[in-house]
């Protein structure tokens, strides 16, 4: 062949092959970040949603009046208010029951609206007229207006109970008394909280979408409350598929909806007209896809920058090519076993003979304190975190997990010393149970490992105490576990609870107080109990004041109570994680969006 | 013949209606409670909710009678009802994910049923041969090894070390050009819409997601087939008139494939039945693994859920289907054996 | 044909052979389990003990010869105990339930006419609920359990053998030597047993002992969804559904878990394959072509 075509060949093949460097680049998709996620997104409805999976679209979306400075959740930082209220810049006065945000001007909604004072009000108006069955405008309704839910307020102020019966002219009375605890001012929005409270903050921070601001003409566009102060009846706590934003979005975070695959994806653009610098990633993608092996497939080809993985798995990740699990962060959830003092015995499989014969238990089996010390007494604590958590993770030490107000790590806790545990099972009853005995059936939720060796435990040490002991484990399907609870019917079960705002009053509430969420399948004889020692009234104390120290001492003190008491089992804090690609940069980890991110400051490189 | 089949489709509604009301007492048997799980699917979400009021709203507490009339008229009307595990109307929810299952099952049919067609002719003519022994312990192994080892090994290699095969439907890319308002979906079965938009990649890329879970669920059935065809042509192959076709002098291929196999295919038909049910009904486990969002991953997360509209939508889906397909198998008995009189 | 020449054949064929080794080694694993494998809790010998906490499944050592699954479970407890649950669950699944599909069906392609079409769109019926569905819930209104879940695959197990047998008897019943007995005079109960059952039975006994094998399937099927039987329960499907998210090995390692999938997986595959075999043989064995 002649000189010159080899030359061209070679230059050519040489061209085409520099055209191939760019196919084998470092990072896949440098602009666009895949997830691979577990579960499914409820709503996007911001003010309604009230689960995991949505929260994280909702915090990409939305915006809040402040939100945590990086993740860190002691510090508030503006966000579409210009400055944080303190009492030091004099936006918190009146004895901290008034509340400044000066409002950012400039921002822009997705669908081309601009943001004012009146947007602000109207979310949260609409919001607390919405207040949805099973949602969260009970975390506002308390701070801001001292009550429960609008019902409450209802009832307080025209005698109605249900707030879909009321008529235009009981509409408006009630409409007076939420309008008057907001105000709009010139370029500010103002609350007006009844009494000081310190969890307000916290409440309203951006990761909570109850604080979601939208666009006040395109909501009402769009079929949500007409702004009118008559038709509270007509959009209080709707059906969900009746919701027109169930699947609409508009807000001015740094992403924006692009299509909503239910239960399969969702793909989120960039918002190029975004009030701070636009995001580095053009594109978000979270794929739900609900076998582990098949995520961590895609996660090991690349294919996704980050996959949802159950902690139990964390063996079969580490030495992964190019993948990286980020652990020990903290994560504010307590794990522990609820005891029912209570217990309904008619038509119940689990108390057996129900009566203190030595074949089952009597109704108020843990209502005795020395049967719930010797319980506490009995669990491997240090099994159940170096084994079951491979070590990620710690004891619980009660309500209140780390790092919250209360929280020390000297605090008195219970070990496993199965001496005390027969101690106290000697002492309960009078004596007669150690004589006579028990069976009970401990029940837990199917498919959970976890919550099923922490009952295999318990059944292995207090079996081996006293061969009259008999502890029964038994498995049962969600609807089954659900209809117990509510019945009142379960005798002990393992159960959690993660954190929806930060604060101590968070957990408390649920735990202790008899009228909290668990407080209340804790049986008539708990609810008694609280109320008679004190304990609702000291949970409470703790929001009546905002003076640190002295909350301090109070949740040091409801602590040492669930200790002195062993009102439960406090059994663990796990710690979070994530698992990612190394490629991943940017990212932090906010413990109330927990398994979210955050994707504004994410972008993804080889460096 | 006709008056058989008319009969037998006229009696359809009325089997679907008794199905229904199976399916529905059973669910019925369970407290309100219980059926609550379909709307509270986490201890997390009792934090702020009345029960009662949830109950109230949802009439669980209603009579059995009045809860399946409301059910029943809402079918007469058109409106299948609210699937609250998957977020949409029952309807929709089924039409969106028939594609993907009907996708997967009409390209696994044919591989599977003639591939064991072939397979059990194979080992049959090779009766107690080396042969035989090998595809039968073979096809034994296929069939009772579990689904969603093969599949997740299949995934391993051909994905997580070859990267051929990706889990899902598409790519992400092609998914984002599905999804645009360009590309026009008449059907959702995307190598039909690929092919009618004139997109080739997507049509490459659908064929791409189609071939791991297709063979994983080949290797199942091959076994089924193999085994049933393998059976029945040896029972045929003894048969008088396959002697007489013999002496006569017939040569041997067509004295197998002419006379046998035709013979041979009624058991066959009766297990084809069987398979294609199974297919439109979706394979959960091979949805699950693969990430193929079909009827089948759809219809046992709404049992396990109690969601009953999906529950119930489904029972009339799958045994209109079954029915039908029972009607056929009937049907094509008495037209490979006319012997059997249809009455 | 007589039974001892039925078993005669059975051993002399080599296939079936193999097949009956098999069988009665499994047979004598489940019979001599307690002494195999010793119970840790006497009262609940199928509840398999588990040897730790951890998550992690531990290779085979000399402690636990076949290694412990997900969550400590020993494998070969599992193993042994497990093949005592694959036999109850054959048996009993299988047994009760070609029974209940012989006795609809016979009657109803004996009888024919409007008994027949109204046992078959019964039939119908219980075929047309997708079984899975029912399945689980039935489950979830019996609760968690073995027992329940042989109760479920009964309920919606039988209809196959029913149309199977109903479809021989229309066939055999044009036969001549039904229509010669008839003729004869010989009562249609003597008819129906004699004739029809005797001779249409094989085709069952055939499926019947794949179904054997079938049976530990679908309850491995089941136990992947959650709803087999309890979580500890020994049994094959449990243990291999254990293996599930481990599979695919870890720390770049693909088969540092392999004992967790081949070991259950062998004894599964193990069982199936010997009542194929035996089926087959008897397939061979029973033809009434070759008397």
């Amino acid at each position: 062949m002649k000189r010159s075509s080899i030359l061209i060949l070679v230059l050519s093949m040489v061209f085409v092959l520099s055209l191939t460097v760019g196919a084998f680049a470092q990072v896949n998709n440098p602009t666009t970040f895949t997830k691979v996620n577990m579960g499914t997104i409820d709503s996007l409805d911001p003010h309604y949603q009230y689960d995991n999976a949505s929260s994280e679209i909702y915090a990409n979306i939305y915006e809040n009046l402040i939100m945590f400075d990086d993740g860190d959740v002691t510090q508030y930082e503006p966000m579409l208010a210009t400055k944080v209220p303190t009492l030091d810049n004099g936006l918190v006065k009146d004895n901290q029951t008034t509340y400044v945000f000066p409002i950012r001007e400039g921002v822009k909604f997705h669908e081309g609206g601009t943001l004012t004072p009146e947007d602000v009000k109207y979310s949260f108006m609409r919001g607390l007229i919405h207040d949805r069955n099973g949602g969260p405008w009970w975390m506002l309704y308390g701070p801001l207006f001292d009550a429960g839910g609008l019902s409450d307020i209802t009832v307080d102020v025209v005698g109605v109970e249900d707030p879909s019966q009321l008529t235009p002219e009981q509409s408006r009375e009630v409409f007076e008394v939420l309008d008057s605890a907001i105000e709009v001012e010139g370029n500010n929005v103002i609350f007006h909280l009844p009494k000081p409270n310190p969890t307000f903050m916290s409440v309203v921070v951006h990761d909570n979408g109850l604080g979601a601001i939208m666009d006040k003409e395109w909501s009402i566009e769009q079929g949500l409350w007409d702004g009118s102060p008559e038709t509270i009846a007509e959009y209080y706590d709707p059906d969900k598929e009746e919701i027109p934003i169930h699947e609409k979005t508009n807000g001015t975070g740094p992403f924006m909806l692009n299509t909503w695959e239910k239960g399969k994806r969702i793909a989120l653009d960039r918002f190029n007209d975004y009030w701070r610098e636009p995001a580095q990633l053009e594109r978000v993608i979270i794929n739900y896809i609900d076998e582990w092996s098949t995520r961590k497939l895609m996660l090991q080809r690349g294919d996704a920058d980050v996959a949802y993985m159950d902690k139990q798995y964390q063996s079969q990740v580490e030495n992964l090519e190019g993948v990286e699990l980020v652990t020990g962060l903290p994560n504010l959830y307590t794990g522990y076993g609820l005891m029912n003092w209570s217990i309904a015995t008619k038509g119940n499989p689990d108390v057996h003979s129900g009566e203190l014969d030595g074949k089952g238990i009597p109704s108020d089996f843990f209502n005795d304190i020395h049967v719930r010390k010797a319980f506490n007494y009995s669990m491997n604590y240090e099994a159940f975190i170096n084994d079951v958590m491979a070590g990620d993770g710690k004891q619980a030490r009660g309500p209140i997990p780390e790092p919250f107000l209360g929280w020390s790590e000297d605090s008195a806790v219970y070990t496993m010393d199965l001496a005390k545990a027969e101690e106290e099972f000697k002492k309960a009853f009078d004596g007669e149970l150690w004589d006579k005995g028990f069976e009970i059936t401990i029940l837990y939720n199917t498919g959970n490992s976890m919550r099923k060796t922490a009952t295999d435990m318990l059944k292995f040490n207090i079996e081996s105490i006293n061969s009259k002991f008999k502890i029964n484990t038994r498995g049962i399907q969600w609807s089954s576990y659900l209809d117990r609870m509510i019945q009142g019917k379960f005798t002990l079960g393992f159960i959690g609870w993660g954190a929806d705002y930060a604060d101590p009053h968070n957990f408390t509430v649920p735990f202790m107080r008899s009228d909290g969420t668990f407080g209340n399948f804790k049986g008539e004889n708990y609810k008694t109990w609280a109320i008679d020692n004190g304990i609702d009234e000291l949970v409470n104390s703790g929001v009546e004041t905002t003076d640190r120290e002295e909350r301090l001492e109070i949740y040091k003190e409801i602590q040492h109570v669930a200790y002195e008491y062993a009102t439960d089992l406090y059994l663990y804090q796990p710690t979070a994680h994530i698992l990612k690609r190394e490629w991943v940069k940017g990212w932090y980890y906010d413990p109330i969006l927990h398994d979210g991110i955050y994707y504004y400051p994410i972008y993804k490189s080889a460096e | 013949m006709i008056s058989y089949i008319v009969r037998r489709i006229l009696i359809l509604p009325i089997i679907l209606i008794g199905v229904t009301l199976l399916v529905f007492s059973m669910i019925m048997m369970l407290g309100p409670y219980q059926r609550l799980s379909t709307y509270i699917t986490d201890p997390s979400q009792l934090k702020s909710v009345d029960v009662d009021v949830l109950v109230a709203r949802h009439g669980l507490n209603d009579p059995w009678y009045q809860q399946y009339g409301r059910w029943i008229s809402g079918v007469a009307r058109g409106d299948l009802g609210w699937s609250e595990s998957a977020g949409d109307p029952v309807a929709e929810a089924f039409l969106s994910r028939f594609p993907a299952t009907a996708e997967l099952g009409l390209f696994a049919l044919l591989p599977v049923v003639l591939g064991g067609i072939i397979l059990g002719v194979f080992a049959s003519v090779h009766h107690n041969d080396f042969w035989d022994h090998v595809s039968r312990v073979l096809a034994i192994i296929g069939w009772s090894v579990p689904t969603f080892v093969f599949g997740l090994v299949m995934l391993m290699i051909f994905y997580g070390h070859l990267g051929w095969f990706p889990p899902s439907r598409l790519d992400s890319w092609a998914a984002d050009i599905v999804n645009s308002s360009g590309f026009i979906n008449y059907t959702n079965f995307f190598v039909l819409d690929g092919l009618l938009n004139g997109n080739l990649a997507i049509v490459g890329n659908a064929i791409r997601h189609l071939i791991a879970p297709v063979i994983t669920i080949s290797i199942l059935w091959w076994a089924f087939i193999m085994r049933i065809t393998r059976s029945s042509m040896l029972e045929i192959l003894r048969k008088d008139y396959i002697r007489t076709a013999r002496a006569k002098g017939v040569t041997e291929n067509i004295v197998v494939y002419k006379h046998a196999v035709r013979n041979a295919l009624i058991p066959v038909v009766t297990v084809a039945g069987r398979m294609v049910l199974g297919l439109l009904g979706g394979l959960v486990i091979v949805e699950t693994i693969f990430n193929i969002e079909g009827l089948g991953q759809f219809m046992a997360h709404a049992a396990q859920q109690l969601d009953y509209p999906a529950v119930l939508g489904g029972t009339l889906y799958f045994g209109f289907l079954l029915i039908l397909i029972n009607l056929c198998v009937d049907v094509s008995y008495a037209v490979i054996d006319p012997r059997i009189r249809l009455e | 044909m007589e039974w001892q020449e039925v078993a005669l054949r059975l051993f002399k064929n080599k296939i079936s052979l193999v097949g009956l080794i098999l069988v009665i080694s499994f047979g004598l694993i489940a019979i001599f389990a307690p002494w195999i494998a010793p119970p840790a809790d006497p009262s609940e010998p199928y509840m398999v003990p588990r040897a730790g906490w951890g998550f992690e499944p531990k290779p085979p050592s000399a402690e636990h010869i076949f290694g412990t699954a997900e969550g400590q479970y020993d494998i070969f407890y599992g193993i042994i105990w497990g093949t005592r649950t694959a036999f109850r669950i054959g048996f009993i699944i299988v047994g009760v339930s070609t029974l209940i599909g012989i006795l609809i069906g016979t009657l109803a392609g004996y009888y024919g006419g409007w008994f027949d079409e109204i046992v078959m769109r019964i039939t119908d019926i219980f075929m047309a609920i997708p079984f899975l569905i029912a399945a689980i819930v039935l489950t979830t209104i019996l609760g968690q359990g073995l027992r329940n879940v042989m109760i479920a695959l009964i309920t919606f197990g039988w209809m196959n053998t029913a149309r199977l047998m109903r479809s021989q008897v229309l066939s055999v019943k044009e036969e001549e030597f039904v229509i010669a007995a008839d003729a004869l005079g010989a009562g249609d109960v003597r008819i129906i047993f004699k004739h029809v059952i005797l001779n249409t039975i094989f085709p069952l006994v055939i499926e019947a002992s794949m179904r054997m094998g079938s049976m530990v399937i679908t309850a491995s099927t089941l136990s992947f969804l959650g709803i087999g039987a309890p979580e500890g329960y020994a049994d094959w499907g449990q243990m291999i559904s254990f293996a599930r998210n481990w599979i695919l090995g870890g720390q770049g390692n693909a088969i540092r878990y392999w004992f967790t999938v081949v070991i259950p997986g062998t004894a599964i595959t193990l069982f199936c394959l010997s009542w194929n075999l035996i089926g087959d043989a008897f397939r061979d064995i029973l033809d009434p072509k070759l008397q």
